[in-house]
């Protein structure tokens, strides 16, 4: 490779050379989801380095020092979230670990931390646990992740007998429970406060905050949520320290992240690259370009939940804020590429049907709201749409968008709102020509068609 | 209130509001008057910010905020009609209403409907939704009664959360997820909560309807009158609506001290007293060997014949009444007049329990906290009683305590429905509460766990009362009475740790077979725990009927006259009648029904039904029976005279629950025709015995009584106002509703118990009273 990508070019002498593997060090190690593999790799070592050189204070400063980003969405800086933690709270903490991964398009917590490389989160869960001095840690796993809960649920068991969970942790003094939990299917149990509801046995309903999970959380006691990858990256944090760790990255986007490529590329997969890789880089460089030589009509970049990117676009960086810039966001880092043989329309009903499947119907915008817009969409997409569906999408979306009781509400608006946008004449031809302007249902002639960019 | 606190001062729409910190934007509004419409917000349940119907705009804030979720912060700037709220307003309204039925024209609530008016308010004027509404079956029944129409429904959660959050029953769910949301029923948690219509009156929309209720009227055919409901003691507030002389439901009218906004079921929907078809609706009397129908003229005449007939052969001593439970207060002083004054006999008595007969001066036994106190319990014990079914809105108003941390204890033969939250559930034979309450005590004594300066200040009474319990203990009486003798004396040590412990019983455990010195042994084990004086400790017996207390209190006694004044202080009330009241005391309920008198006037009572073969016997061969009545009841059937009187919800007068509540009850309706209010029909009665009353309405009644009885000293229907007053009605102090209490009342605290306990108030050591039936 010509360049290194994510790194400011001053920072030329890396410690870890261009492309770190922070958490992916181990993948394709056979056998590397057994606790014996796993420490014949260097598992499990971080955790001793943790308990013996670190209080747990320091742990956490350390996490702030290296930067390192909550991955779930919303990138929340990891260390101060911990530090929120309130300190004279009388009742027990729990941290909760985010396995409920169901962001279309996102697929890294599962396949290269849960069912590849158990060990590695159990071995975050046991020293964030430390870092925060919770005694009870759950994982909380999608339900409709069945290998990955049994990975975890073995991997935690085998940390029993090895002694690395329970009492006294490596002669450290330090207890630990880890219970897996295997949630019962929605994509609302990922929000971190119908997670806690639905942990508590209750109906997966985000909660009214404040009080925020710190303070209140599970079983209205403090309570710390981070994602699986967050919570696997600590690890390496520990081992390697948190100025390497910082020096990947952008200046305010650090280290690395599991970027999920997904949709018409010829290599789709998880790729550990840096934070501020360009989105080219990725798409080309590692996912081999578009599937049968085609072109780019439009990418996703950080889950279903983020807005589209157009081509002119792909020289981003895929940092949180440049990404921002860019009229997006990271999010989930499930970037989903779209040809340009793609139906727009048809792609944006599917996104919808997912948000008005998943909505948890809680608050009216949303629930009302996404109903709504599929039968628009699917009357658009059918071509048997009115022109003033196109506003009125539009509309209803402006009358969801900051409205809702929680960000779900906002995320089912993004793609129909960036969308309509992008290719507004392609709604339009929908309407005109009654069916999709490419793809196998293309119908009618294509009028100065495609991106009005 | 505690310390002063500082208020916050917020703009809004322009005008200033200054509110406690904690304020909810929605509450200070509505200080303005200014109207924020809500859908999932219930001021009596926590904010949950579903439905975003809410929306102001907060200066600052990007986007619309949530007045139901947003608390006031210092010079906050908040617009209700900006175009930002306008906008996201008309948004939430336009996505209800897209799924939502057009059977406006059916529906029960058309007229009283959030959704109707908060549109017309607040919504678009169309929607530009052109596509497929959801559609279910409707209704479906999610209890006996009551049914869900889920197209209808809004999703606000309201009855959900009530039956969680407030009733803590099982009931309605929220049942699968987004646009397929429903509310329902689980199939093994049925909804048969006897808080059940609240979620009717509560739900916003037309989706729960009242089965008795289904398309019988339109909200604006309804004659609704505040007045209070007559169903049981607790007194709850209502509005009786009524559709052409029909009453068709009772609504809450919310008195925060008393039912917060909620109902009972059989409140809200037993009509039935009132609607039945089969009221009296003549005056009947008895014509060779039958009941025949008579004028009032000739009913009112022939009962003033015989009652001097019989006066003049046997004496005025063989004349006797039985007065009521259910009655206003008004009826019962009148009652207790006729008798005393006109007919010239202390025969007069009602179906009340057993409470130590009070001394000079005494003041009555009663709950000495109130039903807003048991909030601030640490302990609440139930003996003997089941709130649940005898004082439902008590029951809720303990459930809301449980949520806020009291441990609660039921102490009763039968399971209960609050045994699921209770801290721990005691169970013994029927008719043992007296011995269990003894067990309790016993075991005070002997541990012994008394403490406080009642206990400390009066140690020879108490050695004297731990004496005179000697021959018995804690696992004597637990063994009598078939209850845990462990379980009882682990709960006497958690009553004598309480912070504060509320102790209550019922009132009829005391007319068990050992239940006799029940209510003083309460009273003592309250005392020597020191569970008393302050909020959220006291004692006292939940009473049976909407007026039980009243009725003791106009002096429905055979020994004392209203006001629990005794007999031989009766110079200024028969100065004030005019007339000579007899000084001995007269017979009770049982002695008269024992065969004591030659003629028996019975007042909305029905003896009959708790009598015994014997007492049957002798009703039947009673010279005269005179009763005035509802309904042909069996004491009615056995009568010389019937005289149909009316409902609470026909007349008007006062009642006085059972935290002693003095309340204004209202005519609603016209009398049934044919029948009269009670107050009328003693007047009649009265004037037929040429005695002259001229009462022309119960007003006038009220008037005398607050004159006359020094109970009741200074009451007044103004000052009665909308939500009543609780006695004592001069108290200096008041609680945080502004009502005067006892708790709060240091003075007549001490004064009730010394008096009414050791009728001993010339401040020596009094003695505690000796336990009923112990040798002395
Ligand atoms: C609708 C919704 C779904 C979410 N799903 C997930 C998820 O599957 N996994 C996850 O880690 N975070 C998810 N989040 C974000 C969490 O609420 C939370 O921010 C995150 O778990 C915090 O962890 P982090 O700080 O490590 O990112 C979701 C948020 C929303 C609003
Ligand atoms: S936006 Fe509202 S309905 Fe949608 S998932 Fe969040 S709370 Fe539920
Ligand atoms: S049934 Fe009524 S109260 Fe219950 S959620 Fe629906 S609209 Fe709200
Ligand atoms: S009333 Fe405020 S969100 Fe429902």
């Amino acid at each position: 490779m010509s360049e290194t990508p994510g790194t400011t070019p001053a920072n030329n002498s890396l410690p870890l050379g261009p492309t770190p593997r922070f958490l992916t060090r181990n993948f394709g190690v056979p056998g590397i989801d057994r606790i014996e593999v796993y420490r014949q790799h260097g598992g499990y070592e971080s955790l001793a380095k943790a308990l013996t050189q670190f209080e747990p204070d320091a742990l956490v400063e350390e996490v702030k020092k290296s930067g390192l980003r909550g991955r779930g969405g919303a990138g929340f800086a990891t260390g101060m979230k911990w530090g929120f933690l309130p300190k004279d709270n009388p009742k027990p903490r729990y941290l909760c670990v985010n396995a409920d991964e169901s962001e279309p398009g996102t697929f890294k917590d599962r396949v290269m931390i849960m069912e590849v490389c158990p060990h590695l989160l159990v071995e975050g869960t046991i020293i964030s646990s430390f870092a925060t001095k919770v005694h009870h840690a759950f994982i909380y796993v999608r339900g409709e992740l069945p290998l990955a809960e049994r990975q975890m649920a073995r991997a935690v068991r085998e940390a029993y007998d090895a002694g690395l969970l329970g009492k006294n942790i490596l002669g450290s003094g330090f207890d630990l429970d880890i219970t897996v939990h295997r949630g019962a299917g929605a994509y609302i149990c990922g929000e971190e406060s119908a997670l806690l509801e639905s942990l508590e046995g209750k109906r997966g309903y985000p909660r009214l905050k404040p009080p925020f999970p710190a303070v209140v959380g599970l079983y209205s006691s403090p309570t710390v949520i981070n994602n699986v990858e967050t919570i696997a990256t600590v690890p390496a944090v520990v081992e390697h320290g948190a100025d390497v760790y910082a020096a990947y990255g952008t200046e305010k986007s650090k280290g690395t992240r599991l970027y999920c490529l997904s949709g018409h590329v010829e290599r789709p997969g998880n790729y550990e690259l840096p934070l501020g890789v360009p989105l080219r880089t990725l798409i080309e460089d590692y996912g081999g370009g578009v599937r049968g030589g085609r072109q780019v009509k439009a990418v996703v970049p950080g889950g279903s939940s983020t807005p589209f990117l157009k081509p002119s676009q792909l020289d981003t960086p895929l940092d949180y804020e440049s990404v921002a810039a860019a009229g997006s966001m990271l999010g989930s880092a499930g970037v989903i590429v779209l040809d340009d043989q793609t139906c727009i329309v048809g792609a944006v009903l599917r996104m919808t049907e997912f948000y008005r499947d998943e909505s948890c119907g809680k608050c009216t915008p949303c629930r009302e709201g996404t109903f709504w817009l599929v039968q628009l969409l699917e009357r658009l997409e059918a071509g048997h749409g009115k022109e003033s569906d196109i506003p009125l999408l539009a509309d209803i979306c402006d009358n969801i968008f900051g409205r809702s009781f929680c960000p779900l509400g906002d995320a089912a608006t993004m793609s129909i709102v960036s969308s309509i946008k992008l290719f507004y004449n392609e709604y339009l031809h929908h309407v005109t020509a009654h069916g999709c302007l490419v793809g196998p249902r293309a119908r009618g002639v294509a009028v100065g068609a495609g991106a009005n960019v | 209130m505690g310390e002063q606190q500082e208020l916050v001062t917020i703009t809004i729409d322009g005008r200033e509001v200054s509110v406690p910190p904690g304020t909810l934007l929605w509450e200070a509004a509505r200080q303005l008057d200014i109207e924020i419409p809500i859908y999932c917000y219930h001021p009596k349940m926590d904010p949950l910010g579903a439905c975003r119907m809410c929306f102001v705009e907060v200066k600052g804030m990007p986007k619309p905020m949530t007045a139901c979720t947003t608390t006031v912060t210092p010079n906050m700037v908040v617009s209700t009609d900006s175009p930002m709220v306008k906008k996201s307003r008309r948004g939430t309204l336009e996505f209800l209403l897209i799924n939502h039925p057009l059977d406006c024209p059916i529906c029960d609530k058309g007229g009283e409907c959030d959704l109707q008016d908060f549109t017309l308010r607040h919504g678009p004027g169309g929607t530009r939704f052109d596509l497929y509404k959801r559609h279910y079956v409707k209704p479906i029944a999610v209890s006996d009664r009551v049914l869900l129409d889920r197209e209808r429904c809004i999703a606000c959660q309201r009855c959900v959360r009530f039956c969680q959050d407030v009733a803590m029953e099982n009931g309605l769910v929220m049942m699968e997820r987004g646009f397929k949301t429903e509310v329902g029923v689980e199939e093994d948690a049925p909804f048969d909560s006897i808080f059940s219509g609240n979620v009717v009156e509560m739900c916003p929309v037309g989706a729960l309807t009242a089965k008795s209720y289904r398309f019988v009227t339109r909200p604006w055919e309804l004659k609704r009158t505040a007045s209070v409901c007559g169903q049981c003691s607790v007194g709850c507030n209502v509005l009786v609506d009524v559709r052409v002389n029909k009453v068709l439901r009772q609504y809450s009218r919310t008195n925060d001290s008393i039912d917060e906004g909620f109902l009972c079921d059989r409140g809200r929907w037993n009509t039935e007293l009132v609607n039945s078809p089969q009221r009296l609706r003549t005056p009947l009397i008895r014509r060779n060997g039958a009941l025949e129908p008579a004028t009032w003229e000739e009913a009112l005449q022939l009962v003033a014949q015989r009652l001097r007939a019989v006066a003049s052969t046997h004496g005025a001593s063989a004349i006797g009444g039985i007065g009521s439970t259910h009655t206003t207060n008004e009826e019962a002083y009148l009652f207790q007049k006729l008798l005393r004054a006109g007919l010239g006999t202390n025969n007069v008595d009602h179906f009340h329990g057993r409470f130590p007969a009070m001394e000079r001066n005494g003041l009555p036994w009663v709950w000495t906290d109130s039903i807003a106190g048991l909030e601030k319990a640490s302990h609440i014990v139930l003996l003997g009683t089941d709130t649940y079914n005898r004082q439902p809105i008590v029951d809720l108003r303990i459930r809301r305590a449980i949520r806020k941390g009291t441990r609660v204890y039921v102490v009763t033969p039968e399971p209960s429905r609050l045994d699921r939250l209770a801290a721990g559930t005691i169970r013994y034979n029927e008719g043992q509460t007296g011995a269990v309450s003894r067990a309790l005590l016993s075991a005070v004594l002997s541990e012994p766990l008394t403490r406080g300066d009642f206990a400390t200040k009066r140690a020879a009474s108490v050695a004297a009362l731990r004496d005179s319990l000697a021959h018995t203990n804690t696992e004597a009486l637990a063994a009598f009475a078939g209850a845990d003798a462990t379980a009882l004396r682990a709960l006497a040590r958690e009553i004598a740790q309480a912070d504060g412990a509320v102790l209550l019983y019922d009132e009829m455990a005391t007319r068990e077979s050992t239940g006799e010195t029940l209510a003083q042994d309460v009273l003592q084990l309250a005392l020597l725990t020191d569970n008393f004086g302050r909020p959220g400790a006291g004692t006292g017996p939940l009473m049976e009927d909407n007026n039980s207390l009243g009725a003791r209190d106009m002096g429905l006694l055979p020994d004392q006259l209203p006001g629990y004044r005794m007999l031989a202080d009766g110079a200024a009330l028969a100065q004030a009648w005019g007339m000579t009241l007899p000084d001995t005391a007269g017979m009770d309920y049982d002695a008269m029904l024992a065969g004591g008198v030659r003629a028996l006037y019975v007042m909305g009572a029905d003896p009959a039904r708790h009598a015994t073969p014997e007492q049957l016997a002798q009703l039947e061969a009673l010279d005269l029976l005179v009763v005035q009545e509802l309904f042909l009841t069996e004491t009615a059937k056995r009568a010389t005279v019937v005289l149909p009187a009316v409902a609470y919800m026909e007349k008007d007068g006062t009642f006085t629950n059972t935290e002693r509540a003095v309340q204004v009850v209202r005519r609603a309706m016209q009398e049934l025709p044919g029948a009269r209010a009670d107050w009328q029909i003693l007047i009649g009665v009265a004037n037929a015995l040429g005695l002259g009353w001229r009462y022309g309405s119960p007003l006038e009644v009220l008037a005398e009584i607050g004159r006359l009885v020094p109970l009741y000293a200074g009451i007044s229907r103004r000052g009665l106002g909308a939500e009543g007053v609780r006695w004592p009605f001069s108290a200096g102090e008041s609680d945080a509703t502004g009502k005067p209490t006892l708790v709060g009342s240091p003075h007549l605290t001490w004064t009730m118990v010394e008096h009414g306990v050791t009728g001993n108030g010339d401040g020596a050591e009094p003695a505690l009273p000796r336990a009923h039936g112990e040798q002395g």
